[in-house]
């Protein structure tokens, strides 16, 4: 232990005793009086000092206490401060988790484990000294500096006050990254994360500042709703739910299934640590609905907030198709296919929609095609890419193709020839078509064959040769790629499989372009979107587990939900190291020893020596 | 002087308290006494009047002192014994030093010193008076009288002594018994206020055949001194200072110091058949004389 001063400079003060010794023996005019003799004060005096040892302070025991206040006095201008021998930060970012897991409690009307992490951090807030800054930054899908660098208590403790748990996940690597560029700034030498553990595993960052990974104990048993999803049925939606225990400890529940606010049914789950169960019921599809899965559990459960969940299933319809007629391969493929509209049908003499189609397989390019959310262009070059790659006529073989790539799952493109070769240009790689966001699917020798751009919520697979010019269409894997094809188009309306929305950020969807909506959160908050040319509504937070509600000015466009937390936040599981690039960071449960200012205490003593002379001072006389 | 005063005859006392003071004698513990005769009674035979025991007769005894009465009972000789009446050394030592110049110490010592000469005088026995003053200097001096014509001259002898000096109580008895010859009392009027050993000075007394009467006169201010706080105090003989702070801390130490002073120089008295008595200057002079000194059989 050390006991160092944080100003040294001011015990020059201690000049001060010279005048007060001065001025203590100069004021110290005793009154005089003459008595018979002394020979008997003698021998009280010298039995005194026999009997009290303390006698020689005590006979000057107004000075003592004065230069006691004194002492104290300068102590505390020097402030000293109870050093614990760890290096001392001067400035010291402090990442606060305060992600899902964190609001789970350690007991029946315990504290949050966030409660307890502002309690560990206002305990260093308390001992800051005059020269140590301390910045706040919150950690939880993102992060978040809340102050400034600054030792100002109050502020730090207001800011302290306003953290709030957030229904998300915790990414450290956001809250690394905003103090790694703190530190371009500042000389941080050490950062502290205080968590309950509940992080990733794993950081891809290098710091230039050690962290110190300091642990809150761990929540109580708890029971979640970790997904929530529906599966397109026979005229039903099949709907799944996935419950886990955490891994301190499970528990038992009651699970009620609402369609709306009917009552569908309820089960009973017990659920040992880390144990999951799946849960299926059916709903009906006959209409739009909203499906309510709420988790009764039985004994102390610590996170409320994994309890509840939402999803809201669309009516059954029919996939709606655009093919261009002359594309009779791919409309043959899409013949056998169920729950599948193909227009335009032959013969009839509708006008061509311009949207409302979900899948749109043409062989044109222009403003003239329909749009939807998934295209396939056969025959073409994205006009973005005119540069990068031309068509020559040759003979072609598939080289590679991605088979995990979900169009082309289970289809073997190994036999197929194509009479279009496209050959990219010069010096061109496939970092360049990556640069316009485009994946290349399958290779060919010289350049890509099948593309697949997936921005702004729209899906677009380009086949840079034409079906009609290759063996494509004869071979076994077609129908499967139109297959693929249609799949991905029903997930992207959401007609195959309609997936629990997550919090975090609520999903992209298509509104009136350059127009503000206002999205209220489930505990009232309102944020203001405007949707850019494209009609994108895209980018709204969602930090709380509930119903959203978009409006138009006054009116209601429509409503959504976030309610599922990941898996890992309902698990409450904790990692003890988290390993970054180069170095791993070990976790600790011990608090984190901070110097102790002691420059309080010595004023405290200082007044009470002070109440104490001044007692001594007024106190009657024969009063011992 | 008021007219009452011209007709004392002493300002000591009141005629009154001169009666009663008349009629009492001193009373020592042993029977110290000088050949010379006196009205004091020794426990020996002697050639008074008064009768004091019978004994045998053994040849060589002269015959006119047998009890013929009771030869003429008894058929046997009997020598009838009297009482010796000797005289006896009144020596009254009053220290006179600057401190007993407080609060009226000196006075009651000379009032307790006229009372014990007075007792002496009316008693027949050798009555000398010290009075000691400076250190180093000779001791103010009564020589030893005797008879009722003394009396107004140790009145005024008493009347005379002046207060001061610095004289310890241990070198006034070197100084008295320097001049002073005989065996009887020494009554030692002081405030035994001294910083020095008093046991050879008692050594010197019972040794020099005189009975220690110790009579410490304490003012009230010594035995219960109000002194408070931050406090320098003056010894009044050697001019020494002595600060003291948180006096009121120190009281209870001073009494006991004080009853421990007590205990001690009444040990010291009585180790050589002495007596002490410790007086203090409120006390009313009839209520020392008639009720203390004879209570505790100072006087008889």
């Amino acid at each position: 232990m050390i006991w160092p001063f944080v100003a040294p400079a001011a015990a020059w003060l201690a000049l001060l005793f010279i005048p007060l010794i001065m001025l203590y023996f100069l004021k110290l005019k005793r009154p005089v009086q003459a008595i018979p003799s002394l020979a008997l004060w003698r021998q009280v005096m010298n039995d005194q000092r026999v009997n009290s040892p303390f006698q020689r302070f005590k006979r000057n025991l107004l000075l003592l206490l004065q230069i006691l206040v004194l002492g104290c006095l300068i102590l505390a201008a020097m402030q000293p401060y109870w050093g614990t021998g760890a290096s001392r930060a001067k400035y010291l970012p402090i990442l606060i988790d305060c992600s899902a897991s964190m609001g789970a409690l350690d007991k029946q009307g315990g504290t949050t484990r966030l409660d307890a992490a502002k309690a560990e951090v206002r305990k260093i807030i308390d001992n800051l000294l005059s020269d140590q800054l301390v910045s706040l930054i919150i950690v939880n899908s993102t992060g978040r500096r809340l102050t400034d660098f600054t030792n100002n208590k109050k502020l730090l403790s207001n800011a302290l006050d306003l953290i709030a748990v957030s229904d998300v996940p915790s990414r450290l690597d956001d809250a690394l990254r905003l103090t790694q560029a703190l530190a371009r700034t500042y000389p941080i030498e050490r950062a502290l994360f205080l968590t309950d553990g509940n992080t990733p595993s794993t950081v891809d960052l290098e710091l230039p500042f050690q962290v110190t990974m300091q642990l809150v104990p761990a929540g109580g048993a708890n029971i979640g709703i970790t997904e929530l999803n529906a599966r397109r049925g026979t005229e039903r939606w099949d709907v799944f739910v996935r419950l886990e225990g955490a891994q301190i400890g499970g528990g038992a529940a009651k699970v009620e299934f609402y369609q709306d606010k009917e009552l569908l049914g309820s089960e009973q789950v017990n659920l040992d640590p880390k144990e999951s169960q799946r849960l299926v019921f059916r709903a009906s599809a006959d209409k739009p609905s909203q499906i309510t899965v709420r988790v009764l559990p039985e004994r102390f459960d610590s996170l409320a907030s994994d309890n509840i969940a939402y999803l809201e299933l669309p009516i059954l319809r029919p996939l709606r198709l655009y093919v261009d007629p002359d594309l009779a391969a791919f409309r043959k493929a899409l013949q056998p296919l169920k729950g599948v509209e193909v227009l335009p049908i032959p013969g009839s003499t509708k006008p061509k929609l311009v949207n409302g189609y979900d899948l749109v397989i043409t062989e044109d390019v222009g403003e003239t095609v329909p749009q939807a959310a998934v295209s396939m262009t056969v025959g073409q070059i994205p006009p973005e890419l005119s540069k990068l790659v031309k068509i020559e006529t040759d003979f072609v073989k598939v080289v590679d193709w991605q088979r995990n790539s979900p169009l082309l799952r289970h289809v073997q493109l190994g036999d197929v020839q194509m009479s279009e070769n496209p050959v990219s240009a010069t010096n061109v790689e496939d970092r360049d078509y990556e640069q316009q966001a485009y994946e290349i699917l399958a290779h060919a020798a010289r350049g890509p064959l099948i593309l697949h751009k997936d921005r702004d919520g729209k899906q677009a697979f380009w086949l840079l040769f034409h079906t009609n010019r290759s063996t494509l269409p004869y071979r076994v894997g077609f129908p499967i790629l139109v297959s693929n094809l249609v799949q991905i188009a029903m997930q992207q309306a959401g007609l195959a499989e309609v997936r629990g929305q997550s919090t975090g950020v609520l999903p992209p969807r298509t509104a009136d372009p350059s127009t503000t909506y206002t999205v209220v959160s489930p505990d009232g908050l309102r944020q203001e979107v405007t949707t850019g040319n494209d009609g994108q509504l895209g980018g709204i937070s969602a930090p709380r587990i509930g119903k959203y509600e978009i409006q138009r000015g006054l009116a209601t466009v429509t409503r959504t939900s976030a309610s599922l937390l990941q898996a890992d936040e309902t698990s409450l599981q904790f990692v003890d190291t988290i390993q970054f690039r180069e170095i791993s960071i070990a976790a600790s449960e011990t608090r984190q020893a901070t110097d102790k200012p002691l420059w309080t205490e010595f004023a405290i003593a200082g007044m009470l020596f002070l109440a104490l002379e001044w007692w001594y001072f007024q106190r009657r006389p024969g009063g011992w | 002087m008021s007219s009452s005063n011209t007709t004392r005859f002493t300002t000591l006392f009141d005629n009154s308290v001169l009666s009663r003071l008349e009629r009492l004698r001193l009373n020592p513990l042993r029977r110290l006494t000088v050949r010379s005769r006196g009205e004091h009674q020794t426990g020996k035979g002697g050639t008074s009047t008064e009768f004091s025991d019978y004994r045998d007769y053994v040849p060589g005894d002269d015959v006119k002192n047998v009890d013929w009465n009771i030869f003429s009972r008894l058929n046997r000789p009997y020598i009838k014994l009297y009482r010796h009446e000797e005289e006896m050394n009144v020596v009254l030592l009053i220290d006179a030093s600057t401190s007993m110049q407080f609060e009226g110490k000196l006075d009651l010592a000379k009032q307790l010193a006229g009372a014990c000469g007075l007792m002496g005088l009316m008693n027949s026995e050798r009555v000398s008076i010290y009075a000691c003053h400076h250190l180093g200097k000779s001791p103010e001096l009564l020589p030893p009288c005797s008879g009722r014509v003394s009396l107004r001259r140790i009145f005024k002898f008493l009347e005379g002594i002046q207060g001061g000096g610095d004289t310890p109580l241990e070198a006034a008895v070197d100084a008295v018994l320097r001049t002073h010859r005989g065996r009887g009392v020494v009554v030692l009027l002081s405030d035994f206020l001294t910083l020095g050993d008093v046991n050879p000075a008692l050594n010197s007394l019972f040794s020099a055949g005189l009975e220690i009467h110790a009579v410490q006169i304490l003012s009230e201010s010594e035995l219960h001194p109000e002194i408070t706080g931050d406090i320098r105090l003056i010894d009044s003989e050697t001019g020494d200072t002595l600060d003291i702070s948180g006096a009121a801390e120190l009281f209870g130490i001073y009494q006991d110091q004080l009853a421990w002073q007590e205990i001690q120089l009444t040990a010291d008295c009585q180790k050589r058949s002495g007596r002490f008595l410790r007086v203090s200057t409120n006390t009313p002079l009839d209520s020392i004389l008639f009720d203390t000194f004879r209570r505790k059989g100072w006087i008889r």
